[in-house]
């Protein structure tokens, strides 16, 4: 594989196209995701368990399901994750892409200690002298707020919050051009939450990282990111700018989502819950895969996939959905009511 | 029962708004775990039928008080009122007293996969319960199961079915069944809600309030979520350290809240525009 260095690719992360099928499934589990992340770019994948939203982040690290095929290409700095070798692999994982995991006590050996864990991958993959490895932690533990107290304490020691900056800290170690956060916050309190959010988003800043945060909550979506994906079955249904995409969704899952989700700004009482489940990935399914739920849904929709389509006058916004218009009509109709 | 005003942190007439006695009298629990005082002086009341909030975070206590409530855990000091009747401390060792304790106040939990029998199919989960709580019903029991798995959205198909069968949403409903099966007076949900997806949650939040409008049964809802606190109680209390910090109908504490910590759990709830970094000034500063 020839690389050109002086080349800088445009985006940090350039998924294309990306499928995934695992053994025994009827459908593929990921079914063609586009998506990309810019640097210092914050982008939030949202969807329910068994979207796909974890597998694609994943999949950037190349953490795949045993037996899992892919087709498709994950560039992150222009590079291709499925096809590189273990070194390359070895490198991306130390030095390029790290990952933040939804519950930092599975995450973390509870027999070492925090400096042990924060800079085993750059002794072992980079082969950095253990005293520059201790400097670099010390730093990036300044950088999320904790002292060098902690690098002596064990995991057990800290707090859920505090356990989750070391995390934070260990996914800087390596310098990356990415970070993937995956449900990072969901097992913290809300304010612990707010106080990590506020940090990942600093440090974005200041090292100049693309901000890939999976997320189920629209909410925490809304408020932190600028561009959404919003994933259902394996498949984007709909990305755009945050603002735009809450204030006016334009596939029906999406503000099926957002009517369901209890919220303080919205009237109190019966919630508009999404009907049935999600698919199974026994069922094979042709046309749209949310369907089977979606109160637009005409014969058109179980025939045909639809395809990714630009939202009238809005071009940074893709929906793959028939019936985008009839919605945005509706919605129209519903504001000039209130 | 003449003692109902002693429970101060609601105000008075709460109760008496929803008619009657209230089914939950709570007065001065204290709870300490070596040096950690979990539970301060928490007392509330909830009225027939009503639905109360427990909001927190973790620590806050809100746990160990539903613990303490259904018997789990008991109190150093304070007393727990069921119907008037004093239900302090745990429920003793006679199979009768723990049965009734169980007909009161029945808990579901936030992972329903760990609170039932994986060997067990759902239809022999309720038909279980209901043979050790109603033994001489025997002949109702077929008649009652199909009723509960009706009242939870629920169908022969998931009857049969063993938990590990059924999406975390359908096990949910198996727990709400199973918790209804013995009638009790209130149901205490410990972040009940809290696993599920938004759309499955949407479900299981509205079919716990058609519960309610159809059986007057009680809610306790312990929880971390405001816009859920919003969604299905009347009434909140708010607990920081194990104390309660502020307590009154829900829609006035979160319309107005008094209390410093109120207002920062409700400013820590993401929203566009949202900014982290005075919620995490903010909180230091409290």
């Amino acid at each position: 594989m020839t690389t050109t260095p002086a080349k800088t690719p445009e985006f940090t992360l350039d998924v294309r196209g990306l499928r995934l099928q695992l053994p025994g499934a009827a459908r593929p589990v990921l079914a063609g995701v586009d998506l990309t992340v810019g640097a210092r770019e914050t982008v939030a994948l949202v969807g329910e368990s068994g979207s796909g939203k974890s597998l694609t982040s994943r999949s950037v690290l190349r953490l795949l399901p045993p037996g899992a095929t892919t087709e498709g290409t994950v560039a992150v700095q222009g590079e291709d994750v499925l096809t590189m070798d273990a070194k390359q692999l070895r490198r991306l994982r130390t030095h390029t892409a790290a990952m933040i995991f939804q519950d930092p006590r599975a995450a973390i050996n509870p027999l070492r200690r925090v400096g042990d864990f924060l800079t085993e991958s750059l002794r072992l993959n980079a082969g950095t002298p253990d005293a520059d490895a201790t400097e670099r932690a010390v730093r990036m533990l300044e950088a999320v707020g904790l002292t060098d107290r902690v690098l002596r304490q064990y995991p057990g020691q800290l707090s859920g919050g505090m356990l989750q900056r070391v995390m934070i800290a260990a996914a800087l170690m390596g310098d990356p051009a990415l970070i993937l956060a995956d449900e990072p916050t969901t097992a913290l309190d809300v304010t612990t939450q707010a106080e990590v959010v506020g940090l990942l988003d600093d440090l974005r800043e200041r090292f100049g990282t693309g901000l890939l945060f999976v997320t189920h909550d629209l909410g925490l979506a809304a408020a932190i990111s600028d561009r959404v994906y919003v994933m259902y079955a394996g498949r984007i249904a709909e990305t755009g700018p945050a603002e735009a995409l809450f204030e006016q969704p334009r596939h029906p899952y999406t503000a099926a989502l957002l009517r369901s989700t209890p919220r303080l700004d919205a009237p109190a009482g019966r919630l508009a819950a999404i009907q049935g489940q999600p698919p199974s990935l026994r069922e094979e399914l042709t046309g749209c895969l949310f369907a089977a739920r979606c109160p637009f849904a005409t014969q058109v929709c179980t025939e045909d996939l639809p395809p990714h389509l630009p939202v009238p006058d809005e071009p940074s916004r893709l929906v793959a959905c028939h019936h985008s218009d009839r919605l945005a009509d509706q919605l129209a109709e519903s504001a000039l009511h209130d | 029962m003449t003692d109902t005003t002693a429970a101060g942190a609601l105000p008075a007439d709460s109760a008496d708004s929803a008619g009657g006695d209230p089914v939950l009298d709570i007065t001065g629990l204290h709870r300490s775990f070596g040096s950690v005082q979990a539970v301060h002086d928490v007392s509330f009341h909830l009225a027939r039928g009503g639905s109360l909030g427990i909001v927190g975070e973790s620590g806050s206590g809100k746990t160990t008080t539903a613990r303490i409530i259904v018997g789990l855990e008991r109190a150093d000091a304070g007393r727990v009122l069921v119907w008037g009747q004093d239900r302090s401390g745990p429920a003793g060792h006679g199979r009768s007293t723990r049965l009734e304790r169980a007909r009161e106040v029945q808990m579901v939990f936030q992972d329903p996969f760990l609170s039932l029998d994986p060997r067990v199919p759902v239809g022999g989960v309720l038909r279980e319960t209901l043979r050790l709580h109603f033994p001489e019903r025997r002949a109702d029991h077929d008649r009652r199961v199909g009723e509960l798995l009706d009242q939870v959205g629920l169908g022969a198909r998931e009857a049969a079915a063993l938990p590990r069968q059924l999406s975390g949403g359908q096990r949910q409903r198996v727990a709400i069944a199973r918790a209804l099966a013995v009638e009790p007076a209130v149901l205490a949900l410990d972040e009940a809600v809290a696993a599920l997806d938004v759309s499955v949650q949407a479900q299981i939040l509205n079919l716990l309030g058609d519960i309610r409008r159809d059986t007057g049964i009680g809610y306790l809802f312990i929880t971390h979520d405001l816009g859920v606190v919003r969604c299905v109680t009347d009434e909140v209390v708010v607990m920081r350290h194990g104390r309660i910090v502020e307590a009154g109908r829900t829609a006035d504490v979160l319309a107005d809240p008094q209390h410093a910590y109120t207002r920062l759990l409700l400013d820590s709830v993401p929203r566009p525009g949202w900014n982290p970094k005075l919620i995490a000034a903010a909180r230091r500063a409290l």
